[in-house]
């Protein structure tokens, strides 16, 4: 979004504010004591930086007062409303959200901020102080990228989990537990690099790109990343009819930041780990059992009726295991770990060499997905309470063991097709 | 009276064999023209097929977006098709030429009925390339959509999609095309009708135990039977 196209009554506001040392995008429900607690606890940041909170014009429910509560007189913190989700109305949250980065980044530029941060996510049991904590290593340490290590149930953040982190961290060789926040810390020099990324056509229109790329271009450019310890997110419900919208409107960003960095990926060395700020938050494990038929029924029927597209992306053994899999009890499953690794390389392949529709081909890979989930739940059911961590390194590890693969596919797709 | 049959039998066999006479160079031109043209077309098809070979031209049309031209190519190879194609053009000219030298008054009335029906057969044939993708980007589409969504009719939704589609463009091709125009409505009614009670019917009788599901896991939400799934995917 570029200010220029900044609604009058914000304008008139900038001029009130003319510069900020860093610039919090709120797009999280706040009311208006929330948001003086957030503008207090970064009011207590080193140096006493000058705060600009803008918050989502259209968070704010018809009672709330339109004036700025923490914006007292003499305060370092101000409080301006803003259009962060866009002029329409998003689409979906993961738009949503990718509208507000773009929104915080361009009025960072506009104020000259040192770093901002962006807050989407509602935190369980946490005060407004997590908001500072997320901003500090920006402001002390002059780190350019610090991304939330939530505390986590073992059933929360899957797509993530199975997908995005271990992906991430074997492309680009840093342990980041969460790539693409939501809630992240960055720096000047990252979030000018991502504005000109967009302004040279990078994005390639996908408006939920920015957000998959922060990390990545963060890591390519060998800039300083850290994670600071929070508690765990409030999840929204899992919507099982728009399950398949959600993975295509993820992944495709993910992929297509593959297929850009791809000179930068192939160099890197084994994984490491960033530098952790804070102390791990504990949060109580789900137990018991769970109820996987659903997703195992979709997996069936996508061994049944999907074959003709998972022909197209996947080599023929994968797609022989996939059929024995189909054919074992509930209580059998287990999608082994190098196999769901080489299913997603090779959907990544084809979305780069664009074997089919892009969308066709992210919303056949979800009964994949739930088969894989079915295959994490069968694991970790009745396991204790720190065994779905070891599983999710065994995980990370499987995506290490197969990256010789991705590159070979890669690198040679016609002639490298095992 | 003999002698005047004699005659005039006599006249018109002369008539005939000088017009039939008249006729044999141009038929010799039309039989050499065509064997020309012949050797010509395999030459030049034997040339196209190893060099679209070489290009990879079947994989660089499928990923174009064109992969049903390969459905309907001889063997499945689209590079068979157009070498064919460019064959038969090259006879049908050489046929053309032939024909030139036997009548050129009727060559160029041929030449403008088939002109003139030029418009019609691209229009037939872009209407045939459009309706096909189209028939299979829907048929993909509702095959995804309703595997995702848990539907055990999903193949046969995405088929009667599609044969919607295809029944559809095919009956504006024809139309297009000007043959048998009411013939072709009648039938397109027919198919068509057809198609979407049978879809109808088969939905019906599918959803029967999707809407049972449904009411169940309704019965035990109101009852508090039903745990909250703990999974959380993004």
């Amino acid at each position: 979004m570029a200010v220029e196209s900044t609604p009058e009554q914000v304008q008139e506001k900038i001029e009130q504010v003319d510069s900020a040392d860093l610039v919090v995008g709120v797009i999280a429900e706040f009311d208006d004591a929330g948001l003086a607690a957030v503008c207090a606890a970064l009011g207590t940041l080193p140096g006493s930086p000058r705060v600009v909170v803008l918050r989502d014009e259209r968070s704010a429910s018809p009672g709330q007062s339109n004036s700025e509560p923490a914006a007292a007189s003499g305060s370092a913190c101000h409080l301006i409303r803003w259009p962060l989700s866009g002029s329409g109305a998003p689409d979906t949250p993961v738009v949503g959200v990718a509208a507000a980065y773009q929104a915080v980044f361009a009025a960072s530029q506009k104020f000259g901020a040192r770093a901002c941060c962006v807050i989407v996510s509602k935190l369980e049991a946490a005060t407004p102080e997590w908001v500072r904590e997320l901003a500090q290593p920006l402001v002390e340490r002059d780190l350019d990228l610090v991304v939330p290590y939530y505390a986590r149930r073992k059933f929360e953040g899957l797509l993530n989990s199975s997908i995005i982190a271990p992906l991430l961290r074997c492309l680009y060789g840093k342990r980041i537990h969460n790539p693409m926040g939501p809630d992240l810390g960055i720096s000047r020099r990252l979030f000018q690099k991502m504005l000109a990324t967009e302004r040279g056509g990078g994005t390639g229109g996908n408006r939920a790109l920015s957000l998959a790329s922060v990390a990545p271009a963060a890591l390519c450019e060998n800039l300083q990343v850290c994670e600071v310890h929070l508690a765990a997110r409030v999840y929204p419900p899992t919507d099982w009819t728009n399950i398949s919208s959600l993975l295509a409107q993820i992944l495709s960003p993910i992929f297509s930041d593959m297929e850009r960095n791809a000179a930068c990926w192939q160099r890197m060395r084994p994984s490491v780990h960033v530098p952790t700020i804070g102390e791990p938050v504990s949060v109580s494990q789900d137990t018991g059992t769970v109820d996987i038929s659903r997703m195992m029924e979709s997996f069936q029927l996508g061994v049944r009726d999907l074959q003709e597209i998972w022909g197209l992306v996947l080599p023929p053994s994968t797609l022989f295991e996939l059929r024995k899999l189909a054919r074992l009890p509930s209580e059998q499953f287990r999608m082994p770990d190098d196999l769901w690794v080489r299913i997603v390389y090779d959907f990544a392949l084809a979305h780069r060499l664009r074997t089919i529709n892009r969308d066709h081909l992210l919303k056949s890979m979800t009964p994949l997905y739930l088969a894989w989930v079915s295959s994490y739940a069968h694991d970790l059911e009745t396991a204790g309470s720190t065994a779905w961590e070891e599983r999710l390194e065994r995980l990370s590890v499987a995506y290490e063991a197969g990256k010789t693969y991705l590159v070979s596919r890669w690198r040679w797709p016609d002639r490298f097709n095992p | 009276m003999w002698s005047q049959v004699k005659q005039q039998l006599a006249e018109s066999t002369a008539r005939f064999l000088t017009r039939f006479a008249d006729l044999l160079p141009g038929l010799a031109a039309l039989i050499v023209a065509l064997l020309i043209s012949i050797v010509v077309g395999c030459i030049l098809a034997a040339i196209v097929r190893p060099l679209l070979s070489s290009m990879r031209f079947d994989e660089r049309l499928a990923r174009w977006g064109f992969p049903s031209v390969a459905e309907w190519s001889p063997m499945k190879s689209p590079t068979l098709l157009v070498s064919r194609a460019i064959a038969a053009l090259v006879m049908l000219t050489g046929f053309l030429i032939g024909i030139a030298a036997v009548d050129a008054e009727w060559t160029s009335q041929l030449a403008r009925s088939i002109v003139a029906y030029v418009p019609n057969l691209l229009g037939a044939a872009l209407v045939l390339l459009v309706g096909s993708v189209i028939a299979r980007f829907l048929a993909r589409s509702v095959l995804i959509g309703a595997v995702n969504l848990n539907l055990h009719y999903a193949r046969l939704l995405s088929l009667g999609v599609k044969w919607m589609v295809v029944v559809l463009t095919v009956a504006m091709a024809l139309e297009h095309l000007r043959i048998a125009p009411g013939i072709v409505k009648l039938a397109f009614g027919i198919l068509f009708g057809g198609i979407v009670i049978t879809l109808a019917l088969a939905v019906g009788l599918g959803s029967k135990d999707l809407v049972t599901k449904s009411l169940e896991r309704d019965a035990q939400k109101a009852s508090g039977d039903n745990q909250e799934e703990p999974f959380r995917h993004i």
